[in-house]
């Protein structure tokens, strides 16, 4: 008998799912995408600039993807109720205070409303956020909430949010990347814009993070003779890696596009499919560079040790 | 020999047959439940395939519930925009900076006229100012002349209403009518220019 068509046809169809489900759906729902605008009404997200943009294919080339990921994740939203303003009554607002979050003692009420201003208390459901703003609203006190996200990664410091596929747009290609040997960098422009800290980082990543073990890249700077002034690209480095005296370590054009592209990386943007509320509540420290694995355990960082 | 040719040939398993048997009951309930719980974790994991939903939301209703307050004065939004922007010169906690900017803490300017206060970040203050009892003799520019009449308005009822500042809050509205009779002016205001605008 010949099952030849029937061959055929099974294979047929078993590609053809997979061809809709993992090429065609995914092109229908995100291959269009197009600007959009913030919350504040800005368009989002610009291009980089150019030299921005070619940085992005030294990052490429250099691989840095291998190690550093980026893609900020969000486990939950949560709602900071901050008081922003005492008002005159303040005894009936410390009342309030107290209603609203039950465990907060009398001294420790007037304690938080000396700091204004400040965040008082956390829920997770909006109502809840709601009905304390309005408890607190006594005497011309001013309270609103704060839409906060939550998550590990948010924890850390990495990221205000997470990263949708509209923070993606002008890459080319998207450099996700999938292991967290280093920290994540999606916000990278956001926790340390200074484009001097990242050029002594490539060039000697311990001297800025104690314990780091990115590899350095010497390749991205040349020595050369200084001139009669030094050139204002000049590396600022410590005596043991600073050239010798005459001699100065500058940037090339590879090396400052691949620190104009780290610095050009932020997500933080407040947008109706990933809403924050601008100011944050409780920073998490800036600039926590550390790596994941040293960070937490909940996260897929492979052990670096 | 022969007598055994004669010997029928001795069948020792029985010939499989097909008979008919009800399915237990349990199966299918076990079917149903399955069934049941695969789409309740679709409908709160899938989105519904929508483009807008991302995990940890559910459905854009649900993303509907978790956008900031809109429409009023947004102070948490003033209180980032100041940490921003106005910050690096006029301190966090408001108090000025010698030779940079005066403090806005328990300042006359920030916390009076809001016809004069507002005129300040959209074009610009440049000369001589008494504040606090103290003379100043800086520049700023036109710091406001940029931002959205919703962030300018939170930024600087933010101003008005920390550190101790208890004046009226200024909105949006207000915004848009000093930024029309600013107009495209390219000068900043002198001291004596403010105090001549009437304090409505």
């Amino acid at each position: 008998m010949n099952y030849g068509p029937l061959i055929f046809l099974a294979a047929f169809f078993a590609l053809a799912s997979s061809w809709f489900g993992v090429v065609l759906t995914p092109q229908l729902n995100v291959g269009q995408l197009q600007q959009t605008n913030t919350l504040n009404g800005a368009l989002y997200p610009v291009a980089r600039p150019g030299t921005a943009q070619q940085g992005l294919q030294v990052y490429r080339a250099n691989g840095c993807a291998q190690c550093h990921s980026q893609q900020i994740g969000q486990s939950g939203t949560v709602f900071d109720v901050l008081l922003a303003n005492a008002g005159t009554n303040r005894a009936a607002l410390s009342e309030a205070l107290q209603k609203v979050k039950p465990t907060l003692s009398a001294a420790d009420a007037d304690q938080l409303l000396s700091r204004i201003p400040v965040e008082v208390a956390r829920f997770t459901r909006r109502e809840e956020a709601d009905a304390a703003v309005k408890t607190l609203s006594v005497g011309g006190a001013k309270a609103q909430f704060l839409v906060c996200p939550v998550g590990p990664d948010i924890t850390r410091g990495w990221g205000k949010r997470r990263n949708v596929a509209e923070d993606y747009l002008f890459d080319s290609p998207t450099l996700l990347g999938s292991v967290r040997i280093g920290p994540d960098l999606a916000n990278v422009g956001v926790r340390q814009p200074d484009i001097n800290w990242h050029l002594r980082h490539l060039y000697a990543p311990k001297s800025e993070v104690k314990g780091s073990t990115m590899p350095s890249y010497p390749y991205l700077f040349e020595k050369r003779k200084a001139g009669r002034q030094p050139s204002s690209e000049a590396l600022a480095l410590t005596s043991e890696l600073a050239a010798e005296k005459g001699w100065e370590i500058v940037p090339t054009p590879e090396g400052k596009a691949l620190v104009a592209y780290l610095v050009s990386l932020r997500s933080d943007a407040p947008l109706f499919i990933s809403p924050i509320s601008l100011a944050s509540a409780a920073p998490a420290e800036v600039g926590t560079n550390a790596s994941a694995a040293n960070a937490s355990a909940a996260t897929n960082a492979p052990a670096s040790k | 020999m022969n007598a055994n040719l004669n010997q029928p040939v001795m069948v020792d398993v029985a010939e499989p047959k097909a008979v008919s048997g009800q399915v237990p009951v349990w199966l299918f309930l076990l079917g149903f439940v399955l069934l049941f719980w695969g789409m309740y974790y679709f409908d709160q994991r899938s989105g519904w395939f929508k483009t807008e939903v991302y995990s940890p939301y559910i459905s854009v209703a649900d993303l509907q519930r978790f956008q900031p307050p809109t429409g009023g004065v947004d102070l948490g939004r003033g209180r980032a925009i100041y940490e921003n922007v106005c910050a690096l010169c006029h301190n966090p906690d408001g108090a000025g900076k010698p030779n940079q900017a005066p403090p806005l803490a328990g300042s006359e300017w920030a916390t009076g006229s809001p016809a004069r206060m507002l005129r300040i970040p959209l074009a610009g203050l440049t000369g001589p100012i008494d504040v606090k009892g103290q003379q100043w003799n800086l520049a700023m520019p036109a710091m406001g002349a940029q931002m959205s009449d919703e962030d300018l308005a939170a930024t600087l009822s933010y101003i008005r209403l920390s550190w101790g500042n208890k004046a009226s809050e200024i909105t949006p509205e207000m915004v848009k009518a000093i930024r029309a009779q600013v107009g495209n002016r390219s000068q900043p205001f002198t001291g004596p220019e403010l105090l001549s605008i009437p304090e409505k």
